[in-house]
């Protein structure tokens, strides 16, 4: 899921990267508002379990395998989209700088689709479907699309950057992540949900604060 | 071909003269060097810029077969859209292969120049963080200007980062030394899938509890909030200033060459 660098023109990185200053800008003030100054620390050693949790490669029944991004689970269980934008921001920056995976000028486009989509999608399907249905399935549905649709969406932006047809696209980044997103991002995520929900019911306060 | 976090960490503690050099100046360098990668179309002025940091990694003693696995360990993603190229993209016809599809020579060029910047780009990404441990980076990072808030937080997870892999990594051998295999087909796919899942669950508890002992810790060190942190002064030095203007020298001189048409 990480576009490296040299496949998306520069002209439209710096476009991506203004729109993530702009959501960074609030989210570090939402962060100094609404947070105990607490949640800092939480947040960058948070962003060092993701971290961890992102190298675990998870087969599926199908053959495919992948790994989990968190973003969704990180916004749900904080109670705020900004959450998971900054622990993902901080996730993507360092897997850019040190791995490679990623990139410098693709940065700002990968936390575009991860740290803004991937985890304002999770976190706003999960708290518009709670209170139709339970919070349990809502964690699946909501953890299942923070990570198809940024995938449809990769496929737009490589489309748009004059890189892969549409068409294409679209149907390879969906049928791998639909099968991605229903087992490894959903059902993960909502098992790390229900376990964490009887273990330590206190750190969930994020979801009843704000859910 | 598994490179853990470690082994970087560990090449970037060794001593030579690209090693020493600022952090600050590394960190432009391939901030300079990838930007101008994406943003030429030349193949010529692509070698020159692979082989000025092939040049930069001999100086560092750096092994060559380190640099290469951790490129290789990188490329799938990037390299799967390059290799389509040639069949995606319309132009003269070379070759007309089974089920409709067609190999153009504006697509083998295309991706030919996706692939070669994909490469330069790594070997840029991965010099750095050979010749850089993390922290230095981050902090350089911080003296660069980045924003105070964040500066902290990506310092505080580059400190625990390396805890939580080790976390992993015990939670891993513990369930080995239980015969458990994630790809085993002797137990059924939604018990191993459970097992992973707990895993996760493990770390993330973990990481929310260390994030809470750190915080009261802090606290009882009179943190309030704001993030004043120690930062080691480290003048420029001479070098330093050197490498950049090399940088420089070359990314303008290979662009004037190209502007007037020489190659």
């Amino acid at each position: 899921m990480h576009i490296p660098d040299g496949f998306i023109p520069l002209w439209q990185c710096i476009i991506y990267y203004i729109i993530v200053i702009i959501v960074g800008y609030f989210a570090v003030k939402w962060a100094k508002e609404n947070l105990h100054e607490k949640q800092i620390p939480l947040l960058a050693i948070l962003a060092a379990g993701i971290f961890a949790i992102q190298v675990l490669n998870i087969p599926t029944p199908l053959g495919a395998s992948g790994h989990m991004v968190g973003a969704a689970l990180v916004a749900i269980l904080l109670g705020s989209p900004f959450a998971g934008f900054l622990v993902l921001a901080v996730v993507l920056i360092i897997q850019g700088l040190v791995f490679g995976d990623g990139g410098i000028t693709a940065l700002g486009i990968n936390i575009f689709n991860m740290g803004v989509l991937g985890s304002s999608i999770g976190f706003y399907s999960f708290k518009g479907l709670k209170s139709i249905i339970k919070d349990i399935p809502a964690v699946f549905i909501g953890s299942f699309l923070s990570l198809l649709i940024p995938a449809l969406i990769i496929a737009i932006e490589l489309w748009v950057a004059g890189r892969f047809p549409l068409k294409e696209g679209l149907f390879l980044m969906s049928t791998y992540h639909i099968i991605i997103g229903l087992v490894v991002e959903g059902l993960i995520s909502t098992i790390v949900y229900t376990s964490l929900k009887k273990i330590r019911p206190d750190l969930l306060s994020g979801v009843v604060n704000n859910g | 071909m598994n490179i853990t976090i470690d082994k970087i960490e560990q090449e970037s503690w060794k001593d030579s003269i690209i090693h020493s050099l600022d952090a600050r100046i590394k960190l432009i360098l391939t901030i300079l060097i990838i930007v101008y990668t994406v943003y030429t179309t030349d193949f010529f002025v692509l070698l020159l810029l692979e082989i000025y940091v092939i040049i930069l990694l001999l100086l560092s003693k750096i092994s060559i077969s380190y640099f290469v696995k951790r490129i290789l360990m990188i490329l799938p993603f990037g390299g799967f859209i390059a290799i389509f190229q040639p069949f995606i993209k319309e132009g003269l016809i070379l070759y007309t292969l089974p089920f409709g599809l067609t190999v153009s020579y504006e697509g083998i060029l295309f991706g030919t120049l996706l692939f070669s910047r994909l490469i330069v780009c790594l070997s840029a990404i991965v010099l750095l963080s050979s010749v850089t441990p993390l922290d230095s980076i981050v902090n350089s990072m911080r003296k660069l200007g980045f924003p105070k808030e964040m500066a902290m937080i990506l310092s505080m997870t580059v400190r625990y980062l390396f805890v939580f892999f080790d976390e992993l990594k015990n939670i891993r051998t513990s369930q080995k030394s239980r015969c458990f295999n994630i790809g085993s087909k002797k137990t059924s796919y939604s018990w191993r899938l459970k097992q992973i899942a707990y895993t996760i669950m493990m770390l993330f508890l973990k990481s929310f509890e260390k994030g809470e002992t750190v915080y009261y810790s802090m606290l009882a060190r009179a943190y309030n909030g704001e993030a004043i942190s120690y930062k080691e002064e480290s003048p420029i030095m001479k070098v330093d200033y050197g490498i950049i203007v090399l940088t420089l020298i070359i990314i303008f001189s290979s662009e004037i060459i190209r502007f007037n048409g020489f190659i």
